[in-house]
């Protein structure tokens, strides 16, 4: 049996057992998880807290959070029907005023997803399973929609000889000439930035404290992507409720970062930035004090490793063997400061003789290299 | 003292409500390329270019910063050090053009306050989803006393124009008080995220 073949079987044992042993889960996903057979989907669901351990639940917990997810969108979505009360109610919580504060940030939302992985084609192409009650729906229900009539629609008086006048409307389109290939597609079907669209709404909806951020985006993207690519078709047909969840549990590890009120506490992005600071100083002065002396601050390069662990640095295959490693570490975080730090040592050559200028540019657009090596660092400097 | 590439070094910063264009302006001056597969902007980003005015070797060092509020801690750090800043709304988008006296207050409240400021209404190719008129984007501009232009990333209008306006204001700044030349190098060397040069040299 080839090594690769060996460790499919590994983890499919591991996946067969009545209770998973999840020490030994980790331990195997954290050296990367083979793309065959859907394995990185289930994996990442049991080390993201949404499959349990006892295989006896695990399909009855599955259709559970399904039909949840479902109600989340008939009760978001596919019901409301637009707003109730008098547009002119004053009043802050009228329906008017929510549908209006909603669709502000659905404007953020549609403006990010339409920039998702451009690299690749994915997020452009339709999904085998669109949501049937929203692309069937003469395109009401569909929430790009919804921003552009509620920026986009005018009307015009044109007038025609003596008192006749006619009034033709027209509604213009957003996505013609900006989004490129990230074209809404026709009734009956749905893109699948549009999936990640619906999932980011309805988040932000469930979410109000923290609501839609930029990056989260890029959060969601991986993950769905490995989800809607998963070798088994009833996964893949969940693969947007699945996604939700996970999601969900994720952005509970992480959601700190994303809040600016608490980038001081100790979950916070500054706090962070802080611990790779001293990271990088116990483990390489040199380069620690060169960036020092160019004023070359952590959050230059730092913010956007942390906030979206890493998933704007590498392409969706590298990102996604990373976050095998990130999602099988107990102490996820930490992992994710050595990996960063790893990342710096790296290109340490280069920092050390180059000036502000091409070092942030380093730092800003981390040459491709192979994972393995940056991960392998990592793992080195965490066991100093 | 290292041989130096430029005799001056401007640090300018792009700021402007989500998806005006900011990246793509700094893209079509840095790259003279533009393409609509841009991902979001997430913390600041940075660019650098070489121009050359008026016999000087000018070095633009320019961020582009994150659109969305939660942002603003990150950014706003950025404002002190910058020489001149531009304000990009989108022509076919009200509300960014409204924003436009927020993200001024902002530059009152962060920014040095001889900054040089330019606002530029992006997106001017797209003249069939016009919402915001030129005359509106002229009047706002005269009201603050700031210079303005209507621009295109896609169709490469007035972007090298913007830039090196905004350069040239600077330089008229600087020039006044840069008695030397070499010593204005040094400061830009060693304290890059300081004061501007010229005011380094002769305070």
């Amino acid at each position: 049996m080839s090594l690769h073949k060996a460790r499919i079987k590994a983890f499919q044992d591991v996946l067969e057992q009545d209770v998973i042993d999840i020490v030994q889960l980790q331990r195997l996903a954290f050296n990367g998880i083979p793309d065959e057979k859907g394995l990185r989907s289930i994996v990442w669901k049991i080390l993201l807290h949404y499959v349990p351990h006892e295989k006896n639940t695990r399909e009855a917990t599955l259709q559970k959070k399904r039909q949840l997810y479902q109600q989340f969108i008939d009760e978001i979505i596919v019901t409301p029907g637009g707003p109730t009360d008098h547009p002119l109610n004053i009043s802050p919580d009228s329906s008017w005023s929510t549908y209006f504060k909603d669709n502000e940030v659905l404007l953020q939302i549609d403006k990010d997803v339409r920039r998702l992985c451009p690299e690749i084609s994915f997020f452009q192409s339709a999904t085998e399973f669109p949501c049937e009650k929203v692309v069937n729906s003469n395109g009401m229900k569909r929430l790009h929609k919804r921003v552009e009539q509620s920026m986009l629609t005018y009307a015009t008086l044109e007038r025609r000889g003596l008192g006749v006048s006619k009034l033709s409307s027209e509604i213009r389109r957003s996505d013609s000439v900006s989004s490129g290939d990230y074209a809404p597609l026709n009734e009956g079907c749905e893109a699948h930035w549009e999936v990640v669209e619906r999932m980011l709404f309805l988040y932000a909806k469930l979410n109000p404290g923290q609501s839609y951020v930029q990056g989260m985006n890029e959060i969601i993207g991986p993950i769905y992507h490995t989800f809607a690519i998963d070798a088994d078709k009833e996964n893949r047909q969940h693969a947007e409720a699945d996604c939700f969840f996970c999601f969900t549990n994720l952005m509970a590890e992480i959601r700190d970062f994303f809040i600016r009120t608490l980038d001081e506490t100790e979950s916070g992005i500054n706090y962070m930035m802080g611990k790779l600071s001293h990271c990088l100083r116990k483990n390489d002065a040199d380069v620690w004090g060169r960036l020092e002396a160019q004023e070359l601050r952590p959050q230059y390069y730092s913010f956007r490793w942390l906030t979206l662990l890493l998933s704007q640095e590498f392409s969706l295959p590298d990102v996604e063997r990373i976050w095998d490693s990130l999602f099988a570490d107990d102490n996820r975080f930490s992992f994710l400061i050595y990996i960063c730090c790893a990342m710096i040592l790296l290109v340490r050559d280069n920092l050390l003789s180059g000036d502000f200028a091409s070092n942030v540019k380093l730092l800003q657009n981390f040459p491709p290299m192979d994972v393995s090596l940056i991960l392998n660092k990592a793992v080195e400097i965490s066991n100093v | 003292m290292a041989k130096k590439t430029y005799d001056l070094l401007f640090k300018l910063l792009l700021i402007g409500d989500s998806g005006v264009g900011k990246t793509c302006i700094l893209f079509r001056f840095s790259d003279n390329h533009f393409t609509t597969t841009f991902i979001s902007t997430i913390g600041i980003d940075f660019k650098i270019k070489t121009v050359e005015l008026r016999g000087k070797k000018i070095k633009l060092q320019i961020w582009d910063t994150a659109g969305q509020e939660r942002f603003h801690t990150i950014t706003t750090s950025y404002y002190r050090g910058a020489m001149g800043i531009m304000l990009v709304y989108d022509i076919t988008n009200e509300k960014t053009f409204d924003d436009i006296v927020k993200w001024l207050r902002n530059i009152d409240e962060h920014a040095n306050e001889d900054v040089e400021k330019m606002i530029l209404g992006n997106k001017c190719d797209m003249e069939e989803k016009r919402v915001v008129s030129k005359e509106r984007g002229e009047a706002i501009a005269r009201e603050h006393g700031i210079r303005f232009m209507e621009t295109s990333a896609k169709a490469n209008i007035n972007i090298d124009r913007a830039f090196s306006e905004l350069a040239e204001a600077i330089l008229d700044k600087t020039s006044g008080r840069e008695a030397d030349a070499d010593h204005a190098r040094i400061a830009v060397e060693r304290r890059p995220s300081r004061a501007p040069p010229a005011r380094a040299c002769c305070s």
